[in-house]
């Protein structure tokens, strides 16, 4: 899918190491909205320009310190660690809302169906479905959060997706099947009648 | 906790109890079981319509959360670690002028003697040119070019100043212009006033009058100078710093 891509990525993310500020604006101008995307949905977006300007500046510092082999893996762990220190000074200024209750509540059943409720595949079709999830997103402890996102929205495999967010790989997976299940609970407590197709 | 979540999860299919691997359903989908797990899912759900459905449901949350609307940042947000290689260089050179264009102003200010604000600028632009500038009046030799220096820088009224001139006497006449050519030059003050004692009183007052020395234009040209350049060395100086 991308192998001569990633090579000249790998190619710039050589120069940019070796201090070729060029190769790293390239290099972030090609990660620069992936992250915003991420970073909105993490802190919102009030926070979130500033959130990926001080990921890349921070990239770009210790840049001499990657090691690994993929860059965009690397710099959404910068990003997303921005995001959750981020989101914990806020927890320690109340006069925003905290976060939901986070992972302790263990094992998530599933919701069935609320009784009476419009079919939302009939009435909105996607546009109103998004809507909740992008609501059902915002109320997940943020760990879950992050975790789900990297999966589903930006696509990293689990083991990549333990790299970036250090945690082990058992974790990720729950995580993010306790994401998912959240926001499907979301969907079909609003009559979602599960995918169309 | 765990248990009602257990028990909730056993089901009894021809007569004996199976789990729901529910927590399994969204590795599966990502396919991030290893193969005897994935195996022993594949085999649940071709047994379980409840389980088959969950799958369905997840797979399709899944894409939803796929499918929101990328949001676009409202401005660029990569730093510009990058210079371009003109840019220190530049950066030396506005420095460089702005000094030279403050040494100027300061410069100018000091020599016209002028306080702020008077007269500097309307005397400018009759300043620098005149020295060549024809004069059928005037004697020949130095002294008649050293008068007409004199006379032509003068804005107020050179024919004044002619007219008396010309009933000095010749070494009078001289004297005054060679005293007149060291103020000029920026010598002394105690020099014009020496040549403007010998002098008869209009004449000094046209001579003082006519002396401002010009250095090219207005001092309040440099100092607009100085600030510009130093505005850009400023600019050019926080731009660098920050890659």
């Amino acid at each position: 899918m991308k192998g001569a891509a990633s090579e000249a990525s790998a190619l710039l993310v050589e120069r940019a190491r070796q201090g070729d500020a060029r190769a790293f604006e390239q290099l972030a101008r090609d990660v620069e909205r992936p992250l915003y995307r991420h970073a909105m949905r993490m802190v919102g977006q009030d926070d979130a320009e500033d959130v990926v300007q001080d990921a890349l500046l921070s990239a770009w510092r210790s840049l001499s310190s990657f090691e690994g082999s993929s860059f965009r893996a690397w710099i959404f762990r910068i990003a997303t660690n921005r995001a959750l220190d981020r989101l914990r000074s806020r927890r320690r200024h109340p006069e925003l809302p905290l976060d939901p209750p986070g992972e302790s509540d263990d094992d998530r059943s599933w919701a069935e169906p609320a009784a009476t409720g419009p079919d939302l595949a009939e009435i909105a079709g996607d546009r109103e479905a998004l809507v909740i999830v992008e609501q059902a997103l915002d109320t997940l402890p943020a760990e879950q959060r992050a975790a789900l996102l990297l999966r589903d929205v930006e696509g990293f495999a689990y083991e990549e997706i333990a790299t970036i967010t250090t945690v082990e790989i058992g974790t990720v997976k729950s995580r993010i099947h306790r994401g998912r299940l959240a926001v499907r609970n979301a969907l079909v407590a609003r009559g979602w009648k599960g995918p169309a197709g | 906790m765990r248990e009602p979540a257990g028990a909730a999860n056993v089901v009894r299919e021809g007569g004996y109890a199976t789990v729901h691997p529910f927590a399994d359903l969204s590795a599966y989908i990502d396919d991030a079981l290893d193969p005897s797990a994935k195996a022993a899912v594949e085999t649940h759900l071709a047994a379980c319509a409840v389980c088959r459905t969950h799958l369905a449901e997840l797979r399709g949350t899944a894409r939803l959360i796929a499918a929101l609307p990328a949001p676009v940042p409202s401005r660029s947000l990569v730093p510009r670690v990058s210079v371009p290689f003109w840019l220190a260089p530049i950066r030396t050179l506005a420095t460089l002028a702005s000094g030279a264009a403050l040494f100027l102003f300061v410069g100018s200010l000091v020599l016209s003697g002028l306080p702020f604000g008077t007269g500097g600028g309307a005397a400018a632009p009759a300043a620098a040119p005149a020295p060549n500038a024809p004069n059928a009046g005037a004697p020949a030799g130095p002294v008649g070019a050293a008068d007409q220096r004199t006379a032509s820088t003068a804005s107020a009224s050179p024919a004044a100043g002619y007219a008396v001139n010309a009933t000095a006497s010749p070494t009078q006449e001289l004297q005054r212009s060679t005293d007149a050519t060291k103020a000029v030059t920026g010598t002394a003050a105690p020099a014009a006033q020496r040549g403007d004692k010998v002098t008869t009183a209009p004449v000094a007052v046209v001579y003082s009058a006519s002396e401002r020395p010009q250095l090219g234009p207005s001092p309040w040209f440099w100092l607009v100078l100085a600030v510009g350049f130093g505005a850009l060395a400023f600019v050019l100086q926080r731009r660098l710093r920050r890659a």
